[in-house]
């Protein structure tokens, strides 16, 4: 029965999906189904919890699914975070597709199920999960985006979202193919010990692949040409999920990689392994991401180029696991949560500034927002600044534990690089706040009403709790992050 | 046939899907090349199976095949999407947005 | 060092000189387009085309060979687990039949939608 319970997130999910798919085939009409589909997924995160709490070392049988399924403490928090994640899209979606007039229930099952896949993907120890995870969560992300089926935009979005997501997808496993040609090994950890002692043509090349194509899930530059699009033609809510849990995920997935399967010192060193590509990797998507992100017109837009800018920072985090592994993981795991909660609420925010099949995308839309609907854009100015960085929120905490990971790792450059571009980034969250605030729409200008609805009220209300939580007494949190980034003693 | 004469198709195969993906505009078209490049990789899965011995290289082709299946369906759904509005599927069609 | 990574380069080049080669001997092989109404006309056996070139398909016929394909393939899963049937036991047993059920959920899912009926 321990195998069960240590199962247990992935199972509750799983069933969760299966129920919420029978009952949107059987029942007549589908509300409910969004407040089915948070539920479930917050229990999740609620089990995963509890797993945690009971401590998953104290159940043996949880290591007789390795290498396919990795229940460590890593894989528990990222349970926890991506049912938080989707719970929260959820929400969104329950507001959102009835305001616009799209309310069909299958979106609550996309989520659930590509939820399922990411939590699969986060605890996979080997190519095969690590790709059916992969493929479940990408799927869902794909049907989401393309869920407007009247909007060009959407289609648009998904198709290059599924094009350059399924190449992606076929260099990952090319990569794998090549590195088990190398080692004999499809499991992250045969692959590590092999490529510890002997370094092989066929092992580079297969590294060099399985990076490129996790750097495409992870949205960096170069690799980001389908990101902004997707994120601009989906439905917000499908927005939200790509944002939050699919980056998760695909970052779950990079640190198992690099921290496993790359892990040995002579894959760590400067000279002769993966970091100076991530810093790179790092250097380009923050920089790039920043001042594109200025230009744009569309706050919606605007946000995409920023979730792109925040896997710049996250990245840099990921450099720094070169010194000292747990220390900067749990940077990058607490980066990832602050962001989440972060995202969600910013992309909330947006959602709740419009109604009835008007959406608020402009700038221009929001102006005047902080005299007409002060509680809306008091909350959409918490998350701004959690994602500027600014003090006492998540977001703070989030860019300082990254930074400092990179200072104690001797990357002081790249740290210095990561403080400039937080400031340039600053600038385009604060115009937000200036058009709420200080500027009025012009007249006759139609304005984007905020809707009504108790689900969004709830996912905003919930993401501003973890936002000044993480921000005011962020010690407990890193407390957490720094036990799960405490690979392989689970 | 030898393991290096496999890999070598395996490469070619992969090259060739490539300059499809980049070449080729009819969506079904690319739909085409990226499965020759996952196709590509199982080839060298199962070259190196028989190779190394085991089952495992197989496992990895079975599940590969099975995921890229589902793949091409949601990717032949989204190309029926932008068919039924423009009466055709072309990639160009799907270029509104500015970068 | 530098020898280490040399493989790599050679690959990387090769791609490239591949993929310039495909695109350089398109041109020179299948550049010289000099149309006319007779090499225009689709092909049929020598006899004379009839229709228009597009043919409309029902989305039924392409909804239900996806569904077939994506049910068909499952059973490739189905296969190993027959052949070693005995060695694999009750514990097999009880896994096959849960993969199959989730299948046979989604199967209600799709006929519930109505994915199914070909008379609508």
């Amino acid at each position: 029965m321990n195998i069960a319970l240590a199962l247990s997130p992935l199972l509750v999910v799983a069933l969760g999906a299966l129920l919420l798919m029978l009952a949107e085939a059987f029942s007549p009409r589908q509300g409910g189904l969004a407040l089915g589909a948070a539920t479930v997924l917050f229990v999740g995160a609620a089990v995963a919890g509890g797993v945690w709490m009971y401590g998953i070392e104290r159940l043996p049988e949880a290591a007789s699914l390795a290498p396919w399924l990795l229940l460590d403490r890593f894989g528990l928090f990222f349970d926890m975070l991506l049912c938080l994640g989707g719970g929260l899209a959820a929400l969104l979606a329950g507001g959102y597709l009835v305001e616009h007039g799209i309310e069909r229930g299958e979106f609550y099952v996309l989520i659930l199920f590509a939820t399922l896949g990411a939590m699969i993907l986060a605890s996979s120890g080997d190519a095969v999960t690590l790709f059916l995870g992969l493929e479940t969560m990408s799927l869902g992300a794909y049907a989401m985006t393309a869920f407007r089926r009247a909007s060009p935009r959407a289609a648009e979005g998904a198709l290059k979202y599924f094009l350059l997501g399924s190449f992606a997808a076929a260099i990952l496993i090319y990569g794998f193919a090549l590195l088990y040609g190398a080692t004999g090994h499809t499991d992250l950890a045969g692959i590590g010990a092999t490529a510890a002692t002997a370094r092989t043509p066929l092992l580079v090349v297969g590294a060099v692949l399985v990076i490129v194509g996790v750097a495409f899930k992870v949205s960096a530059v170069p690799f980001h040409a389908w990101t902004p699009d997707a994120y601009e033609g989906a439905p917000t809510p499908a927005t939200t999920f790509m944002a939050v849990a699919v980056k998760a995920g695909a970052f779950a997935l990079l640190l198992r990689v690099l921290l496993i399967a790359l892990g040995d010192a002579s894959w760590t060193s400067w000279a002769a392994g993966w970091p100076p590509v991530v810093a790179t990797l790092a250097v380009l998507t923050m920089t790039v991401a920043n001042l594109i992100a200025g230009r744009q017109e569309s706050v919606k837009r605007m946000l995409a180029y920023s979730s792109i800018a925040h896997a710049g920072y996250a990245l840099v985090g990921v450099t720094a696991l070169m010194r000292d592994p747990t220390q900067a993981g749990a940077s990058v795991l607490f980066y990832l949560l602050s962001y989440t909660v972060s995202t969600a609420g910013a992309f909330g925010a947006l959602i709740l500034c419009g109604s009835h099949g008007r959406e608020a995308v402009s700038y221009e839309d929001l102006s005047g927002l902080g005299r007409r609907h002060p509680a809306a854009a008091l909350a959409f100015s918490l998350f701004l600044l959690s994602l500027a960085g600014i003090p006492p929120t998540a977001g703070f905490f989030g860019k300082w534990f990254v930074f400092k990971a990179a200072i104690d790792g001797g990357l002081y450059w790249l740290a210095i690089l990561g403080f400039v571009n937080s400031v340039i980034g600053a600038y385009y969250y604060l115009r937000v706040m200036v058009y709420m605030y200080m500027r009025e729409p012009a007249a006759g200008a139609p304005v984007a009403l905020p809707m009504r609805s108790g689900y969004v009220t709830a996912a905003l209300l919930v993401s501003a709790l973890f936002v000044l939580a993480l921000g005011l007494v962020p010690t407990r949190a890193i407390e957490v992050a720094v036990r799960a980034a405490t690979l392989g003693a689970g | 046939m030898s393991l290096a004469s496999c890999l070598l198709l395996a490469a070619a195969l992969f090259c060739v899907g490539l300059y499809g993906l980049l070449a080729r505009r009819q969506i079904v078209a690319i739909l085409l090349s990226i499965e020759l490049m996952a196709n590509a990789a199982n080839l060298v899965f199962v070259a190196f199976g028989h190779y190394r011995g085991g089952a495992l290289g197989q496992v990895f082709a079975v599940f590969s095949i099975a995921l890229t299946v589902a793949e091409v369906a949601v990717g032949l759904a989204l190309a029926m999407l932008l068919y039924r509005r423009h009466g055709d599927s072309r990639v160009e069609l799907a270029s509104e947005m500015k970068r | 060092m530098i020898a280490t990574y040399a493989p790599l380069f050679m690959l990387l080049f090769f791609a490239a000189f591949l993929a310039s080669v495909f695109y350089v001997a398109a041109t020179f092989l299948g550049g010289q387009k000099k149309p006319n109404p007779g090499k225009q006309a689709p092909f049929e056996c020598g006899s004379e085309s009839s229709g228009g070139r597009h043919l409309k398909l029902s989305v039924k016929f392409y909804l239900t060979a996806i569904l077939f394909v994506v049910f068909d393939i499952e059973a490739v899963f189905v296969y190993p687990w027959a052949i070693h049937f005995r060695a694999l036991g009750w514990l097999g047993l009880a896994e096959m039949l849960g993969f199959l059920a989730v299948l046979v959920v989604a199967l209600v899912y799709v006929w519930r939608k109505g994915a199914l009926e070909w008379e609508t």
